[in-house]
């Protein structure tokens, strides 16, 4: 014998066929209008005029949501240098330019304010106003003024001198220290590239650093393959005599790792620096560091 | 003069084929619009190389040297390319539709680029004025023979409105629908496991249909490996539907369909590959080690770039999210609602109630027939919901263990996809009675179009997602991710295998003399091919390779957004002294490949 269904049922049912058929409506019209509401060409146009009209040197320039930072580039790029492209961080720039989409906010402005705002179309124009870290000393830039040494587990030491774009070590091709633009975490970055060797240790140090409150390093592993072929941890000990002697490990997940060290104690120091990198595997250790002494 | 009366079943079956043309029709409108991958790419080359072996063995017959086309030499010559990645009845269809289908100027400047040497004018039936469309015409008959079993399949359940919807809600699904059309064997595949697992249904009451299962295994372990996988799926069901064995300690009765299935599956795999011909077992093992041992290509999934078998735990939990995730951010959200709806349909239904209110009930058992081997689910309910469930959550489960590769995406489990639409035309079946009791009894037209209409309502977003998404279905996401510029913002993967140049080919082919030294990144050289041979790009430009030297030597290059490849942007940036693009290919303001140019200001 057939039941009729309880009234809570009819009642339940009614209300799927109801979402359903809502959903069905919404789905469709925002399929029809979503392709309307990304931004159009005359929006970058415009947005990258009002821009270069108030544009300073120095000044850095994102898109929001960073996916959208290749498109920022066809517009702005001649204003985007590799150097400010693959930037160790934000915190050096005081004047940001945030082109932004569908509401989303940068990394790059947070904590800053906003001190204009501009619409075009679809997208937004800020200028974000932050307090940007002093830099007295960056290490990538001045990567000529570091030596590089190699030492040997029976306590060996080769120099490794300049020789054209890099710091090269002798008997092995790929031993060598050298500024380059590297991948981490699938960013690029303008980086010191530093292999590990084996049974060794890499050692690059800057004899006159002039010291801040902090220092800020960043360490990574280059190269999406080379992370895919091996796991080998890599170490890098950072001494800076009578004010800091310690180790920060870096592994294929780590990403751009950044590490800030307390350099209050030799602030306004000249001093030396020494990088010490390490690795228990060093196999296909494409090891990546930047630095900045800042105030 | 009367009219003819049409019986219920010709109906059917003019639905079957309207449904079947209306795929071939939509499918063959738009994919001219759609690049080449790098799969596709080689499964060209390979086709039109298997026809060359077939080309030759007719040249053999005239001579009467039949015998020297299956010589080992000789095939190995032909049956060696794409070997031993994956089996050939597909790039053999290619090849053939190509030779049939092709409007030949294959002795004009593009001579050089076929992969075998062109004797002559080609005699073919022209269809296509494209090769490339000549390729793909088998792999859009698959389609359309998917979409057309799925209404057969599903009519045997519920009345035409609902299962004509669950029809085209297989093919309006933007990721298969980005499948469908190439000549590959991912959409070619979920064919066969649609087909594997219908025989396999009606095998339970009809053992012809045992037989039937056994063949169509055969042939899908003939189009891709994802055919190993249909037994355990069919057997979890198989063991539900006859629990009661289990129950009593019976073992259950291994049915005629398993057993052809163990017996005409590796007949028809072995006799259809002239490759194994030579070296069966060692050919086979290569084949099978091939896949067992694939390695992990890169995939972005929620933000990170998968490229090994996670090792944490958080890792492996994220990962095992994949299939489950990747499926609630593609198919349109109102056939997923619909799905689930069918789902609580299915869950509360008891033995032997028809599947659907409504719907015919389930086909009656033969009154002679006794439970044998040969049909198996006659003493039965055939637990449809239990073979729904197997069939829609095998696929996602296999790709869901933490160590299996997830590159492809949706494309590795898209066998469910089917299985899934026809949950989701239960669930319109469900609410179709519960529309028709909301209309007053007396507006008796208006309660004969309901089902029609609501039917046809439930299908407009998926049919509007699916055309806003071509040509970059990979791309794509649904309402819950929000589309386009949702899915890049989930970190959702973009794109694979260089498909999506296509629509900057204009732009490249103008950017003379600078594309002589064009480097295309990851578009494969046989895709560039036939970009040229479809008239599409000019004979003169060059290809400089893959690769970071094949970059440096050249004046214009693409890349495409991965998160794998941003290493190439800095060799960009490096060897061109900018990171200013001279163009970026976006859809909804998302970008899939960006242009650059040596000495861009």
């Amino acid at each position: 014998m057939e039941t009729s269904p309880s009234r809570s049922t009819t009642r339940a049912w009614l209300a799927a066929l109801v979402a359903v058929s809502a959903l069905a409506l919404v789905e469709a019209a925002s399929a029809i209008v979503a392709p309307y509401r990304a931004p159009k060409d005359q929006d970058w146009r415009a947005a990258a005029q009002q821009i270069r009209a108030a544009f300073r040197p120095g000044d850095l320039i994102v898109a929001a949501p960073a996916w959208a930072d290749p498109i920022l580039r066809v517009h702005l790029g001649d204003l985007i240098p590799v150097e400010v492209a693959g930037r160790m961080d934000d915190e050096r720039f005081e004047r940001v330019w945030e082109v932004s989409q569908r509401g989303a906010r940068s990394d790059a402005g947070a904590g800053g304010t906003v001190a204009e705002e501009h619409r075009f179309g679809a997208l937004t124009v800020r200028r974000i106003q932050r307090n940007a870290a002093a830099v007295r000393y960056d290490f990538v830039a001045r990567w000529t003024d570091a030596r590089v040494t190699r030492h040997g587990a029976r306590g060996d030491t080769v120099a490794c001198p300049l020789v054209n774009d890099r710091l090269q070590c002798p008997d092995v091709a790929d031993n060598s220290v050298r500024r380059q633009i590297v991948e981490v975490d699938t960013r690029l970055r303008v980086a010191l590239l530093a292999p590990p060797v084996v049974q060794g240790t890499m050692v690059i140090e800057y004899p006159n650093v002039a010291l801040g409150r902090t220092l800020v390093v960043a360490t990574g592993l280059h190269n999406v393959w080379k992370r895919k072929e091996a796991q080998g941890p890599v170490d890098l000990r950072v001494v800076i005599p009578g004010v800091f002697d310690g180790t920060f490990t870096t592994r294929n997940d780590d990403g751009w790792a950044l590490h800030r060290i307390d350099t209050s104690a030799g602030a306004g120091r000249v001093a030396a620096v020494r990088f010490e990198i390490t690795s228990p595997a060093p196999q296909a250790r494409q090891f990546a560091l930047a630095a900045e002494a800042r105030l | 003069m009367k009219a003819p009366r049409l019986d219920a079943r010709r109906v059917d079956w003019l639905i079957t084929l309207a449904l079947a043309l209306v795929t071939v029709s939509w499918l063959l409108a738009v994919e001219g619009k759609q690049g080449f991958g790098r799969d596709e790419g080689q499964y060209f080359r390979a086709g039109e190389r298997y026809w060359g072996w077939f080309e030759e063995l007719g040249s053999n017959v005239a001579h009467g040297e039949f015998r020297r086309s299956f010589t080992a030499p000789v095939i190995d010559h032909y049956w060696s390319d794409n070997a031993p990645d994956h089996p050939v009845i597909m790039k053999t269809l290619y090849g053939l539709s190509w030779r049939a289908f092709h409007r030949c100027h294959c002795t004009g400047e593009t001579r050089g680029l076929h992969p075998i040497p062109v004797k002559g004018r080609h005699v073919t039936l022209p269809l296509f004025a494209r090769e490339s469309t000549a390729f793909r015409f088998p792999a859009i008959l698959f389609a359309a023979l998917l979409v057309g079993m799925v209404y057969r399949f599903a009519r045997a359940w519920l009345s035409r409105p609902p299962a004509a919807a669950a029809a085209l809600l297989t093919l309006a699904q933007p990721h298969y629908f980005f499948h469908a059309p190439i000549s590959c064997f991912d959409a070619p595949i979920t064919t066969m496991a649609f087909a594997v697992g219908f025989a396999y249904w009606k095998s339970l009451r009809s053992p012809r249909w045992g037989i039937a299962a056994g063949v169509l295994f055969g042939i899908a372990l003939g189009v891709k490996h994802n055919a190993w996988l249909m037994p355990f799926f069919l057997v979890a069901h198989y063991l539900w539907m006859r629990r009661g064995d289990l129950r009593a300690r019976r073992i259950p009765r291994p049915p005629l369909a398993f057993v052809c299935m163990l017996v005409l599956g590796p007949v028809i795999f072995y006799a259809h590959w002239p490759w194994l011909w030579n070296a069966p077992v060692a050919r086979t093992r290569a084949y099978i080690n091939r896949h067992l041992q694939h390695e992990h290509y890169n995939f972005e999934y929620l933000g990170l770039n998968w490229n090994n078998p996670p090792t944490t735990t958080t890792r492996k939990l994220i990962r095992a999210t994949a299939p489950f995730v990747e499926t609630g951010f593609t198919v349109p959200v109102t056939t997923l609602a619909l799905a689930a709806v069918g789902v609580v349909l299915l869950a509360r239904r008891r033995r032997g109630d028809p599947v659907a209110p409504e719907g015919p009930t389930e086909e009656p058992a033969p009154e002679d027939s006794k439970p044998t081997w040969l049909r198996p689910g006659a003493d039965v309910d055939r637990a449809p919901g239990a073979f729904l469930l197997a069939q829609t959550l095998g696929p996602l489960a296999v790709l869901a263990v933490p160590s299996t590769p997830i590159f492809g995406g949706i494309k590795h489990f898209m066998t469910a996809m089917p299985y899934l639409a026809v949950l989701a035309g239960i669930g319109i079946a469900r609410l179709i009675p519960v529309l028709a009791g909301v209309l007053p009894a007396t507006r008796v037209r208006l309660r004969r179009v309901a089902p029609v209409a609501l039917a046809a309502l439930v299908c407009l977003p998926a049919v509007t997602e699916t055309r806003r998404s071509h040509p970059d279905g990979l791309s794509h996401y649904n309402l819950l991710a929000g589309g386009f510029a949702g899915g890049a913002s989930l970190g959702m993967n973009r794109q694979f295998w260089g498909y999506s140049v296509l629509p900057m080919l204009d732009v490249i082919d103008r950017d003379e003399p600078a594309n002589r030294a064009m480097y295309w990144h990851d578009v494969i050289h046989d895709a560039v091919s036939m970009y040229k041979r479809d008239g599409r790009l000019s004979m003169g430009v060059g290809d400089t390779g893959f690769g970071e030297e094949a970059l440096r030597r050249s004046q214009v290059g693409i890349l495409f957004y991965e998160k794998h490849w941003t290493i190439y942007e800095g060799w960009f940036w490096e060897s061109y002294g900018t990171t200013k693009p001279a163009m970026v290919r976006e859809r909804e303001g998302v970008p899939l490949v960006t242009l650059y140019r040596r000495g861009q200001p």
